[in-house]
């Protein structure tokens, strides 16, 4: 099927890499996580549960909501292309 | 939670644990999941209008387990000429969606599995999920994986579909789709989360209704290969009691679409019982590597061509949204006889406005919401 887009015209972008080459995406990407922990892997800070009273704040925590996360994952799904990997199930109304 | 919490003091200690636990991702002991929560959405654009209510219950159970069911409901008044569609079709689109999720959060982390099953009158879908957490350096961080597959079928109201297996009166689709992510808390008051996630789609990925002019409903390649990577850092001001959240999210497919989507968030505490959070998301795309402005250019696809799309998010894309919310714990009311159990909950409210360079044009969203702890 991939072969057959020689028969479209092409966009403005240059693919970064083609099909042959897409499993250097999960490298890049497992790349980006080992790095990250390699980056924390030194003793961490000591804070305490005591210690801990802003790190409950709504502002602390990255998915205090997880409904709103889910209904903003749906919306852009259906307006953006980059919409990821969340399993969202789509839909035969032109929201697909 | 942490109104139960509140009125009992004496738990302070056990409270910090909860919801240190919380903010590292990591759920916590018994009573985190014991809730109610009701919401509802309204969306509306140029020719498309979306209403979804929500309800989800959550249980703790014996020995650290828990279960969470939501129900959703989407009704779209709808399908817009503007999402590619031949004509605007004054119907009422209904989709349901029921999930269940169970979890069980030993000492060294949490588990938890989820299945979902979503229906409307043309399009279902069945995802399972499962994901797996650890509790790190004293606790001072966490270790999370996912993955998940989700299992789609298609069939239109009107007409014959083209899927990609001839004679199949039902286009299929699965999707799998897996992720890892590390927190790292900083100091007391800062933390730091990389997340990455992987996904990869085998089936019918077109609308059943979209149509490119002279070639007819739009075909799209059968498989797409996509990433992401989403670095976010939040950080609290106790002097002004203001909080600063901020993610980064590159996304990379192999239809030569990119993404960079950036969103910044400000909390502020005006009262005890009262926050309003101020936030500003920004996206933009490049185009699939197939898509072509027929509108602009009618015979940009040549007759011989054989993958084409009428699929405006497609295109090169960017948004713009700011928001504005505000959260209330509705303690001022307790003590109101008339209020009763109401006091106890939690209402938010939100409004944004969502700016797009695309043919679906300016949207207005609207969210209200209520949480009752029990």
């Amino acid at each position: 099927m991939r072969e057959t887009r020689q028969n479209a015209p092409h966009g403005s972008a240059r693919p970064l890499f083609r099909l042959s080459s897409a499993p250097r995406l999960a490298v890049v990407l497992l790349l980006a996580v080992l790095s990250g922990l390699a980056g924390c892997g030194h003793a961490p800070p000591a804070v305490g549960v005591t210690r801990r009273a802003y790190l409950s704040k709504r502002a602390m925590r990255f998915d205090a909501d997880p409904l709103e996360t889910r209904f903003r994952q749906h919306m852009f799904g259906s307006r953006e292309a980059a919409d990821g990997g969340y399993g969202e199930p789509g839909g035969g109304c032109g929201c697909n | 939670m942490r109104l139960q919490l509140r009125r009992a003091p004496r738990r302070r200690d056990l409270v910090l644990v909860l919801l240190a636990g919380a903010a590292t991702a990591v759920p916590a002991r018994a009573g985190e999941h014991d809730h109610v929560t009701v919401r509802g959405a309204y969306y509306r654009e140029a020719s498309t209008r979306v209403v979804q209510p929500v309800v989800e219950v959550g249980k703790d159970l014996p020995y650290g387990f828990d279960l969470t069911a939501t129900y959703l409901l989407d009704a779209i008044t709808s399908a817009s000429v503007a999402a590619g569609t031949t004509a605007d079709s004054i119907f009422t689109e209904l989709r349901n969606e029921v999930g269940l999720r169970a979890g069980w959060t030993p000492r060294w982390g949490r588990l938890t599995l989820a299945y979902r099953y979503s229906a409307e009158s043309d399009y279902w879908s069945h995802g399972v999920a499962a994901s797996a957490l650890w509790r790190l350096w004293g606790d001072t961080a966490t270790v999370g994986v996912a993955a998940g597959a989700s299992f789609d079928g298609a069939w239109p109201r009107t007409r014959t579909p083209n899927c990609p297996t001839a004679m199949q009166l039902i286009c299929r689709m699965r999707s799998y789709f897996g992720g890892a992510n590390y927190t790292q808390i900083w100091s007391e008051t800062f933390i730091t989360q990389l997340a990455a996630e992987i996904g990869y789609i085998d089936g019918f990925q077109a609308s059943l209704y979209r149509a490119v002019p002279n070639l007819g409903y739009e075909v799209v390649p059968s498989t797409r290969l996509r990433g992401a990577v989403t670095p976010r850092a939040a950080y609290y001001v106790p002097r002004t009691q203001t909080g600063f959240q901020l993610q980064y999210r590159y996304y990379r497919d192999d239809w030569s679409i990119g993404a960079h989507m950036v969103e910044g968030r400000v909390y502020q505490t005006v009262a005890r019982d009262f926050e309003i959070r101020a936030s500003y998301r920004y996206y933009a795309q490049t185009p699939a590597d197939f898509w072509c402005d027929w509108m602009a250019r009618p015979d940009c696809y040549g007759p011989s061509a054989t993958v084409y799309t009428a699929d405006p998010k497609l295109q090169h894309v960017s948004t713009s949204m700011p928001e504005l919310k505000v959260t209330w714990d509705a303690v001022r009311w307790r003590g109101v006889p008339i209020f009763g159990w109401v006091a106890e909950g939690t209402f938010e409210a939100s409004y944004a406005r969502l700016f797009q360079n695309t043919s679906f044009g300016d949207a207005h969203l609207l969210q209200l919401g209520y949480t009752l702890p029990y």
